[in-house]
């Protein structure tokens, strides 16, 4: 026994020595906490915007999103043609090199494209398998086809990360599954599974070197754990502050508050089975109407969201600005419900996720009651989001919470998957089994062979209006908002983005 | 003895096998990893691709046999998200969980047994009567309230002690140790206490109530009337006596600490198993889950074992035949 405890104390001493001789942070260096870990170091191997957020910083795409206006513009292609509806041609940006020294070229381009198909290193596979031949003009010219319009093609390309040909085939996956080479601003130093992450600025990027030399991310899963990583002062920015904690936040001192409104939209769908109550347009109407949602904002929300009307947020093409909610108006509901011939009401089931958005289960709760009062019964069944989200595409929800935003700024996308009538064998209407109407399919068929933006807004908008006017294909919520908190006095500056993402080479200190 | 421990080693087996079956049965309820492997934009078609390319399309008895099989040879197959093995990703975080386990055993068995000494001595003085009080606290308050209390109390008021995470580390071979940094030590004092407190608290009563029987005994009053120093009174005659029962709980709860620090693990984002169990169970991933509460089963039916076979010597009157 008296053995074991001079071990001890002789360990404790000689660890105290060990870590007087530690490093210091230096001035340039910053510590940043977000709410979702990183999964994977496959630069592809994920489409979570919390992967891809990350991966950001490691690997560059063709193209890239911008700032807090999220604009895409260039990358490691410098500019690109779209000579036809299904060639994409684009110019190399040369002199770029990779994190080992290996110059970007074509044949890169090629293997991170084709890499997007393989199930087991690519989380991008609709985008892998939507591509019919990629061809290597000359060292810095590459043509891509695709096999159908796809119209959104390029606003999709700062998420498709381009890797390094030789050094990806010479390793091991599992080893590249963790140990990332890109072009990116900033190298890849060490990555502890569950703690941190490390990087370093990378002198040589070719927009010039960041601002901050090094950069090590945490991810706190824990509300409170992530707030107490922030009033003492370990972190220096910190996303995903809680709703229920930003009084506290807002009132320190020693902190600053940016939030910005978030692209997510959270909605209910909700079927339209012929002969099923909610077929009738004025039952989905009075659904609508019997909901207060300037309540739910203010006490679920405690004020950190704002009104929608319709899916898409103001940037992507496709948003309406003419559309708007249907007031909050229980009496008319009530006479919309008896016109219908349901003044008794009917029995249906609200679902959504409990661990997904903000304060899911808190906003399914209140529609439940909403609707009680104009005399609809509403069972709630609300469950994790891993169970929750293959019953919806399975179809077993005919009303349920859901929430949005589409990566591309383009509405098409979004509408193909989520309010096409569903169609297995076409690949259409993945998140939708519940909701058809010929006229909106018809109408967003027609969309998929328009490039031309203008043309493509305008019908877009259009196709909006339709769906949320005259058919009430879904009943709008809110746009969530994004709350961020860096500590005050240590210079950070920082511009949230609209996909949320921490680009660190846009931050400086 | 050796036809015991076989005998005990074949149970373990069978323990093993059932385990693992259940897991599988849960699996089938537990959400499809496909979605989330093919990515929200994934159609149909790809979906079933993927299915395919994982081996989800198979019947149930076909996955689970070849499992079993994959696993009797140590392969326990890739990750659905973070696309490794699943062993690796467990062995990587066993050090983190396994050192504040040891801490926190090491801590509650010190306060918890020393101060279980103190108290029977004089078990009607007022500041023992608050310490039994108290202990009961620590039996009914949940983990993640002390926890988050210590967090409020240390970290965010007195900002004396970082609220998670382990600090510095530094590497022995495959080990990833933060004992040997005072940032890695600061780190650990929060999260080795709250996860040692039920236990401490057991202990100590444990102890308390032990000590209050054998100290009533002729023996130790012989011990007494001889003149012996109460030193050599009370820990060598009388603790141990007591220490059969402690140690048997210390030894069974080891493996638990190690297993199911999971909230603990989660309220200071420790980088340990219990953490990474449960963020797998946010996003099912079946591999990581699987092997990893195979794992958890292996280390409490072996904790169980040592334990028999470590009271057999502690008590000579025990006899396994």
């Amino acid at each position: 026994m008296k053995r074991i405890s001079t071990l001890l104390l002789m360990g404790i001493f000689i660890g105290t020595l060990l870590s007087l001789t530690g490093q210091a942070i230096g001035a340039s260096s910053i510590a940043v906490t977000v709410d979702t870990p990183p999964r994977t170091m496959h630069p592809n191997g994920s489409n979570a915007d919390a992967n891809l957020s990350v991966m950001s910083n490691f690997f560059d795409g063709l193209l890239q999103r911008k700032g807090s206006e999220g604009k895409i513009v260039p990358a490691l292609a410098e500019r690109y043609e779209h000579p036809d509806l299904l060639t994409w041609k684009f110019y190399l940006r040369k002199g770029v090199k990779f994190h080992n020294g290996n110059p970007f070229t074509a044949k890169d381009v090629k293997f991170s494209f084709e890499r997007l198909s393989n199930p087991e290193v690519s989380e991008f596979i609709n985008t892998g398998k939507s591509i019919a031949s990629i061809d290597i003009i000359d060292d810095y010219t590459v043509v891509i086809k695709t096999k159908q319009p796809i119209p959104w093609f390029a606003n999709n390309l700062h998420q498709v990360y381009m890797m390094d040909k030789e050094s990806t085939e010479a390793r091991d996956e599992a080893e590249v599954g963790v140990k990332p080479i890109g072009t990116g601003a900033y190298k890849f130093v060490e990555w502890v599974k569950g703690s941190y992450l490390r990087m370093v600025a990378n002198k040589d990027y070719w927009e010039g070197a960041p601002s901050i030399d090094n950069v090590e991310l945490r991810a706190i899963t824990e509300p409170s754990t992530r707030f107490a990583a922030l009033v003492s002062g370990q972190s220096d920015l910190v996303s995903g502050i809680p709703v229920e904690l930003y009084e506290k936040v807002v009132k320190n001192p020693k902190l600053e508050v940016v939030a910005r409104p978030a692209r997510r939209a959270i909605f209910m769908a909700l079927g339209n089975e012929p002969g099923s109550p909610t077929a009738d347009i004025r039952v989905r109407k009075a659904m609508y109407m019997a909901i207060n949602e300037d309540e739910i904002i203010e006490k679920i929300m405690r004020g950190h969201a704002a009104p929608a009307a319709q899916i898409p947020d103001p940037p992507t093409i496709g948003y309406n600005p003419d559309i708007s909610r249907l007031p909050y108006n229980p009496e008319r509901a009530k006479e919309l419900l008896r016109e219908a011939g349901y003044e008794n009401g009917f029995d249906i089931t609200l679902a959504g996720p409990n661990d997904r958005y903000v304060q899911d289960e808190k906003i399914a709760e209140a529609v439940v009651k909403y609707l009680a009062k104009v005399g609809i019964r509403a069972k709630l069944d609300v469950k994790p989001k891993s169970i929750f989200f293959p019953e919806v595409s399975e179809g077993r929800h005919k009303f349920y919470l859901f929430g949005w935003f589409d990566g591309t700024y383009d509405m098409g996308r979004s509408y193909f998957k989520l309010i096409h009538t569903q169609d297995k064998e076409k690949g259409l209407g993945e998140w939708n089994a519940v909701f058809s109407d010929p006229s909106i399919d018809a109408l967003l068929e027609s969309t998929g062979s328009i490039v031309d933006q203008g043309k493509r807004r305008k019908v877009l908008q259009d196709l909006n209006k339709m769906a949320m006017v005259d058919k009430i294909a879904w009943i709008p919520l809110h746009y969530q908002q994004d709350i961020y908190a860096i500590q005050k006095g240590k210079g950070i500056k920082f511009q949230p983005r609209p996909d949320r993402w921490i680009v660190l080479k846009e931050i400086s200190k | 003895m050796v036809t015991y421990i076989t005998r005990r080693l074949m149970q373990g087996i069978v323990v093993l096998l059932a385990v693992s079956f259940i897991c599988f049965i849960i699996f089938r309820y537990a959400g499809d990893p496909v979605h989330t492997l093919a990515g929200r934009y994934a159609t149909f078609q790809e979906q079933e691709m993927v299915r395919k390319a994982f081996g989800l399309d198979k019947p149930f008895y076909i996955q689970y046999t070849r499992f079993l099989a994959n696993a009797a040879q140590g392969n326990f197959g890739k990750s659905f998200v973070t696309r490794v093995p699943a062993f690796n990703l467990i062995l990587e975080r066993l050090p983190a969980s396994i050192e504040l386990a040891t801490s926190a055993i090491i801590i509650s068995f010190i306060v918890g047994v020393g101060l279980g000494v103190l108290v029977s001595l004089q078990p009607y003085a007022m500041r023992n009567r608050l310490v039994m009080a108290g202990s009961l606290f620590g039996i009914s308050i949940p983990t993640f309230l002390i926890g988050i209390l210590l967090i409020m109390v240390f970290c965010v008021y007195l900002g004396i002690l970082p609220p998670f995470g382990r600090g510095e580390t530094r590497m022995i071979g495959f080990w990833r140790t933060g004992f040997l940094t005072w940032s890695g030590i600061t780190h650990l004092i929060l999260p080795a206490f709250t996860l040692g407190m039920y236990q401490l608290a057991v202990l100590l009563r444990l102890t308390r109530a032990g000590m209050r029987e054998v100290l009533t005994k002729e023996y130790i009053k012989t011990a007494w009337s001889k003149g012996l120093p109460p030193r050599k009174v009370i820990f060598k005659h009388a603790l141990r006596n007591v220490l059969i029962p402690v140690i048997t709980m210390t030894g069974l709860q080891f493996g638990e600490l190690i297993a199911f620090a999971l909230v603990t693990e989660t309220i200071f984002q420790w980088p340990g198993t219990g953490n990474l169990l449960l963020t797998s169970i946010y996003e099912s991933d079946q591999p990581v889950i699987v092997t990893y509460i195979m794992l958890a089963a292996l280390i409490i039916l072996s904790l169980n074992i040592i334990v028999d076979i470590l009271y057999a010597y502690l008590n000579p009157k025990i006899r396994y035949d």
